[in-house]
This record gives structure tokens, C-alpha cells and sequence, in this order.
């Protein structure tokens, strides 16, 4: 079996789950036997394969690009002419023999589109998120949603990451729920390491993650414990955030690292002593599970693909900050809860293998083969 | 010839109010903040028109119409009969209608159903049973000769204990770890003392109790006929069903055909010569103890693992019920009997079987009981109530 696989984002250069997706599937398919060709701009640190099916094919000379629109407008016209003319590129350059094509989100869709015509072959679309959720559900861009509808609507079946994601794919782009197949996210283990008192947040700062919920959180609960909140990330909303730290009175108390490299991101994960995902609208929430695989008990939103699936974690209301500190509290002041949801969590991990993603997308795969 | 013993607990526990750190140490009336009246209230009646009631009326029928050969036994936990005088007189005096029948026979347990029999002192369980036994003969005139601890819970001490009280036989499970090779249908007797123990046969009971609607299970669907007929080609004395009253019509809908199970099952038995039905008093009385067992760690009936580990298995649950000793402690020395009341309704096993963290397929089961989300959201709500709780019994 051959696919042409169309990224956006590879590790080591990556700022979502999309990039860790795509890095643990194509591994894990490249181990059972299929060939891959995975196209993405070009970049500066080159991503390498070291395995002899998967074969990583740099497009273009894009630069580095953020995952979500930058918030300023000259920016953002810079970044939808590159993401053009990637997909332009890709159009041209992907050729050859494919028993499939499978893209990811709506960056690389045009191109998957057009390709499904000129090689003449299946498509297969993977929706990590939509425009509703990357806009936390307030004012979403028409533009986006309609590259979204046209690529969902061409797509012979389409990966949603969550029951949460399949739903909007069915209610919102008018999509038959017959073609929607829901395979959760995977994480490769962080393991544990010594606990230090920091309550984490970690993700883009923008409306999508809810980081003002947990700053109104943390304010709740440093009335009733002595801990500190760490905001790790950057985003449009980072100088907002500090603002409201300060009105908030709790600025010596709140740390914001600003973006972490991929070691940093593991070392934080390993000494918080809880992780908290406060999102308005996620579709899976892939660093719920690396915390979690990092022995860190998890509170996470329920509007949130990973809240269906992951049991032994907390599941909260994203606004309801005081369910919210009653949960941090309790976890800070009861020894027992953390080491048994710490204990447990761990073992639940294992269950959230790539090699099941793997499986699970062949099987999607298979049903599509001509 | 085998007997069959067909035996009914009884119970609803007194769920928590949502209870958070933020309300520890600043509300005011204990009773009414850490118990959800309004919820206990609506699943109460929901559970009586389901199940109490429907079933009630089903078994008297059956009882008058074979003439009192059908014979069953009940019991009642003191919250469930504390529901019934609070919210529906009437569903107790139908289980009063069911005992003047003479066909039918009371259990003794703890008033709370609670794991009293677990603690270092056995006052504590003592003073429940005794508690018990009051409630039972307030409303019914009569004591009890069977004893049956919280969810078959059983080991030697709690055997020695039950029969100093005066019990003639005790109800646990039959568990292959303590059975082996022998079968279930007859009475054995504990090492250490003479008291005669009623072994639920796990199998026939559970294809009721579980596998009555498992549309994957070889022997479904389950017909009356069917049910007897294994019966009937079963050796031994008595063969014990004993499960949740709940089976009928709550976690067995009506329309999984279980009342009609249960209404052509009489029938269906004593079409064999050899089958009979008898209550658990009657069982311990026609029936010689045929064996020996020896139990030094507490069994039960709760999931496969047949021990104490659904309510004991975890960090959470093991703090908790340390906690909970810990409280009794100081309230029983100071004899504060409203906050001792409080205390011993928080005892009821079922807040600790909500914080079961065990996998998959039992986990499934915890999950449909449970009234939280996960089982660390029942610790902390468990937890706050006993800080609480602490708090005041040391103030006052």
C-alpha cells in the first residue's frame, strides 16, 4: 500500500497535535508495511526519517508558520498567501502512483481536493480541529469553513479525532455521519519525575484554550493554598493574560514561561503536580494524555474529545471555576487522591498507543481501497 | 432433594449533597448539607414504581396463588425502611402484607449497611445489628434467625461475632477460593464456631442478577422452564439465589420480560418432584452442615474478586475509611447523638464503592450505580463531608 500523507507540521518543528499526529501515525504505519510519502513545506530544522517506507518530501521554500491565523492583519494576509501557495506546489509536485491520499485539516485540503482528481485515487481527510473550535465558537471565518465543507464534502471518509469533532462535522459542514469515523489520539509516555507545587497550564494562548479560566481559577484557590500557576505558551492573548494576573492580585504567583522547546515541554510535565485544560472547544486535547503519561493528575474541560474517552481524569465545565479550584484544592490538601489518579492514569496510557491509531486507520483505509 | 432458596436485599443508601472544600467549617445543619434530600427522594420513588411495588404485588399473587409453597426471604436495610416511613408508608406495609403471608422470611444486617464489621472494635457493628433488630421487630413483630452482613462480607471473626449474638445461620458468597471443589448447595460451617453458612450459588444467581438480558451469553434468552430445569438437574440440599431486589425492574427493565420470568417461575419449579422452595430460617433448620470453612480474610459477593478490594482497593477508599474510624472514635466517646446519627448514615458502603477505581469490567458495573462521574469526584465530595464532620465532632 502507497499514500501520499499531506502535512503541515513534523516534529521537530511543530505547535499543535497536528504535528505530533502525523510524526506518531506515519510511524507506526511505516511498521505495518506501508509505503509513505509525507509532503510539508520546507523548514529549517529538516525533519528526518529513519525508517525505509517513510520517506519525508520537503515542498516549496515556506517558512515557519503558526498552526492558528496570526492575529495581526498584515501577518495574516502573509500566511494565507503562503498556505496558497503551498497547496499550489503540492498540486504540482505530488505525482506518481498512490493507492490513497490522506490529508490533515484544512490547511493542505485544496490541494488534496484537486489531487483526488488529477491521480485519480481515494481521499481520506483527518479533522483535528474545525474553524468553530480554532475560533472558541465566537465569530468564525466563513473562508476557513468553506475550504473545510469542500474538502469534508470530497473526502471519501473522514478521521474526526473525537465524537465531540465528529459531531460538529455532522451539524455544522452537513456531513453524512456514515462517512465520519472517530479514531482518538495516542501519546508516547513522558514517564515520571519528582513533583514539584506548580499547577500547569500548557498550550497557545488564545480564546480557543480558556487560559483566563484558569487564571480566575488559580485566584480561587491561592485564597484557601499556598501553590504556584505556570502558563506555559505564547499566543495573542499572553499580554492580556499578565494584565489580568496583576489585577488579579496574584502576579507573584503566576509564571508565564512563554513557548517551551520539546525538552522543556517534557521536564514541565514531569514536576507540575496537576495539569489543567480549561478549553473552551477541543477537539481531542493530546497534552491531556502527556500529562497524564507524566503521572500528573488532569483536570480537563469536558468540551473536549479527551473527556470522552480518558476516564481516570477530572472533567470540569470550562467557565465553572469554582468546580475547578475545588478540584485543585483537593488535590493539593488529599494525598491519596493525587497518588491513586496518578497511579491509574499511568496505566490507563497505555491503552492510547499510535499503533492502535495505526490499526484503526488502515481499517479506514481498507474500506476505500479500489 | 434441592431446595431453593431464594433470598432479596433490600436497600437504598442516602446519597451526598455536592459538597466542596469551598463549604467545609460553613454550613450550618449537618443532616440537611451533606444529604441530598430532594435527589435521595425522586430515586427512591422512581426505584418504588419501578421495582418495590410492581414486584411486591407480583410475589404476593404468587404466594397466594401456590398456596404459600412459594417462599422467599427479604432485607430490609434501616435507610431503605427509613425512606419508606418518610416518603411511602405504603410500600412498607406491602412488604408487611408479604410477611403475614407466613411464606415469607426477614434477614438481619447492620441498620446502614455499612463495613461496621471491618473495624478494629466490633462495638460499632454491634450497636447497628442491635439497631436493627429493633427496627425489624417495630414493624414486624418478629426476630430475625439469619443473618446477612453487608454484601456477604464474611470471615471467621465476623462469624464468631454474628453467632455470639445469637444468629442460627449466615449468608456469604460461595466463593471458589473458599469452596474449591465443593459445591455451594449445602450448609458448611466455619472452623471456629457452630453457626451454619448459606452459600450463594454465584452462577444460577447471577444469570438473573447479570446476565438476565446479555444477549451474548449462551443461555439467553432465560426462560422460567429453562431456569428450572437447571435447577433440578443441580445435586445438593439448597441452592441459595440470593440478589439485589433492584434485578426486578430497575437494573432489569420490565421490558427485558423479567417480571414475566418471575411470575411463571413457581410454576415452572414445583412441576419438579424433587424442587422446593424454602426460606432461609428453613434451610438452616432442615439442613446438616456438610463441611468445614475456613475463612481468615474477609470475602464478599462484589465482583470477580469476591473480597473486600470494592470498597478497600484504593489509596482514596483506604483514607476515607480511616478517616471515618477516626471520627467514630471521638463521636462515640462524646455520645453526641445527632452527629453519631450523621456519622453512621456517611458509613453505608455504598460512598466507598463510588470511589472504585477497578478496571474495565467490573468498572463497567460501578459505573451504572454510581452517581459521579469518576471515582475520584466521589472521594472529594466524601472527603470535604469528613472534614466537615471532624471539624464539628472535635468543637463540640
Amino acid at each position: 500500500m502507497r499514500i501520499a500523507m499531506l502535512g503541515w507540521e513534523y516534529p521537530p518543528f511543530k505547535v499543535g497535535g497536528l504535528g505530533t499526529h502525523c510524526y506518531g501515525l506515519t510511524r507506526s504505519l511505516a511498521d505495518k508495511n506501508v509505503e509513505i510519502d509525507f509532503y510539508m513545506p520546507r523548514v529549517k530544522d529538516r525533519p528526518v526519517s529513519d525508517k525505509k517506507n517513510l520517506r519525508i518530501i520537503e515542498v516549496g521554500d515556506a517558512v515557519l508558520f503558526p498552526y492558528d491565523r496570526p492575529d495581526s492583519k498584515e501577518l495574516s494576509g502573509q500566511f494565507y498567501d503562503k498556505v496558497y501557495k503551498y497547496n499550489e506546489l503540492l498540486f504540482k509536485c505530488v505525482n506518481g502512483k498512490y493507492d490513497l491520499i490522506h490529508c490533515h485539516d484544512w490547511l493542505t485540503m485544496k490541494a488534496a481536493v484537486r489531487l483526488k482528481e488529477k491521480l485519480g485515487c481515494p481521499l481520506v481527510v483527518t479533522v483535528h480541529s474545525t474553524e468553530y473550535d480554532r475560533a472558541g465558537w465566537l465569530y468564525p471565518n466563513q473562508w476557513f469553513i468553506d475550504i473545510e465543507r469542500e474538502g469534508m464534502e470530497k473526502a471519501d471518509r473522514i478521521i474526526a479525532v473525537s465524537n465531540f469533532t465528529k459531531k460538529v462535522i455532522v451539524e455544522k459542514y452537513g456531513i453524512n455521519p456514515d462517512k465520519v469515523e472517530v479514531i482518538y489520539n495516542a501519546v508516547d509516555p513522558i514517564g515520571e519525575g519528582e513533583k514539584k507545587n506548580l499547577v500547569l497550564f500548557l498550550g497557545r494562548l488564545t480564546l480557543q484554550k480558556g487560559p483566563e479560566f484558569f487564571l480566575k481559577t488559580a485566584k480561587k484557590v491561592l485564597e484557601h493554598e499556598d501553590t504556584r500557576f505556570v502558563i506555559a505558551g505564547s499566543g495573542d492573548m499572553l499580554p492580556r493574560l499578565i494584565n489580568q494576573a496583576i489585577e488579579l492580585g496574584i502576579a507573584n504567583k503566576v509564571i508565564f514561561t512563554g513557548s517551551l522547546s520539546d525538552e522543556e515541554v517534557r521536564h514541565i510535565y514531569k514536576i507540575a503536580s496537576i495539569y489543567v485544560m480549561p478549553s473552551v472547544s477541543e477537539p481531542f486535547g493530546i497534552t491531556a494524555l502527556e500529562a497524564c503519561s507524566a503521572g500528573t493528575p488532569t483536570i480537563v474541560s469536558k468540551s473536549s474529545g479527551v473527556s470522552e474517552v480518558f476516564k481516570n481524569c477530572f472533567k470540569v465545565d470550562f467557565w465553572d471555576t469554582d468546580e475547578m479550584a475545588n478540584k485543585i484544592i483537593s488535590l493539593l490538601r488529599y494525598d491519596p487522591l493525587r497518588t491513586t489518579m496518578s497511579k491509574y492514569s499511568l496505566k490507563e496510557i497505555n491503552l492510547f498507543t499510535w499503533d492502535r491509531v495505526a490499526d484503526k486507520t488502515l481499517e479506514v483505509y481498507s474500506k476505500i481501497m479500489r | 432433594m434441592p431446595s431453593v432458596c431464594f433470598y432479596f436485599e433490600v436497600h437504598q443508601p442516602v446519597r451526598l449533597s455536592r459538597f466542596s472544600v469551598f463549604n467545609i467549617g460553613g454550613v450550618q445543619d449537618p443532616y440537611n448539607s451533606y444529604f441530598d434530600h430532594k435527589k435521595n427522594r425522586a430515586i427512591f420513588e422512581k426505584v418504588a414504581s419501578k421495582c418495590y411495588i410492581p414486584t411486591n404485588k407480583l410475589l404476593l399473587d404468587l404466594i397466594n396463588k401456590y398456596d404459600g409453597r412459594f417462599r422467599v426471604s427479604f432485607s430490609l436495610t434501616g435507610t431503605f425502611v427509613e425512606y419508606c416511613e418518610l416518603f411511602m408508608p405504603w410500600v412498607l406495609e406491602s412488604f408487611q402484607d408479604l410477611f403475614d403471608t407466613g411464606a415469607v422470611d426477614l434477614i438481619e444486617e447492620t441498620y446502614f449497611h455499612s463495613l461496621s464489621s471491618l473495624y478494629d472494635d466490633l462495638d460499632e457493628f454491634e450497636d447497628q445489628v442491635k439497631m436493627h433488630r429493633d427496627m425489624i421487630y417495630r414493624i414486624f413483630h418478629y426476630k430475625p434467625k439469619v443473618f446477612r452482613n453487608t454484601e456477604a462480607i464474611f470471615d471467621n471473626r465476623i462469624a464468631k461475632k454474628v453467632s455470639d449474638m445469637g444468629y442460627k445461620g449466615i449468608i456469604t458468597e460461595g466463593a471458589d477460593k473458599i469452596l474449591d471443589w465443593r459445591s455451594p448447595n449445602y450448609l458448611y460451617k466455619p472452623v471456629n464456631i457452630d453457626i451454619k453458612v448459606l452459600m450463594r450459588n454465584y452462577m444460577l444467581s447471577d444469570d438473573v442478577g447479570f446476565r438476565f438480558s446479555a444477549r451474548g451469553w449462551s443461555g439467553y434468552p432465560l426462560t422460567s422452564d429453562k431456569y428450572a430445569k437447571w435447577m433440578a438437574d443441580s445435586p445438593g440440599d439448597v441452592i441459595n439465589l440470593f440478589m439485589d431486589y433492584e434485578t426486578f425492574g430497575e437494573h432489569q427493565w420490565a421490558d427485558t420480560g423479567i417480571f414475566e420470568f418471575l411470575e411463571h417461575l413457581p410454576g415452572e419449579v414445583l412441576k419438579y418432584d424433587n424442587l422446593d422452595f424454602v426460606t432461609v430460617s428453613e434451610a438452616v433448620n432442615r439442613y446438616d452442615v456438610k463441611g468445614e470453612i475456613d475463612v481468615p480474610w474477609a470475602i464478599s459477593w462484589a465482583d470477580a474478586d469476591r473480597d473486600v478490594s470494592t470498597w478497600l482497593g484504593n489509596n482514596m477508599q483506604i483514607s476515607c475509611f480511616n478517616e471515618l474510624k477516626d471520627i467514630g472514635r471521638i463521636l462515640r466517646e462524646k455520645k453526641d447523638e445527632e452527629l453519631l446519627y450523621v456519622w453512621r448514615l456517611l458509613q453505608t458502603s455504598d460512598h466507598l464503592y463510588y470511589m472504585s477505581t477497578k478496571g474495565f469490567e467490573d468498572g463497567a458495573v460501578h459505573a451504572y450505580f454510581s452517581p459521579y462521574e469518576v471515582p475520584y469526584d466521589a472521594f472529594i465530595n466524601y472527603m470535604n463531608i469528613l472534614q466537615d464532620l471532624k471539624q464539628r465532632a472535635m468543637h463540640r
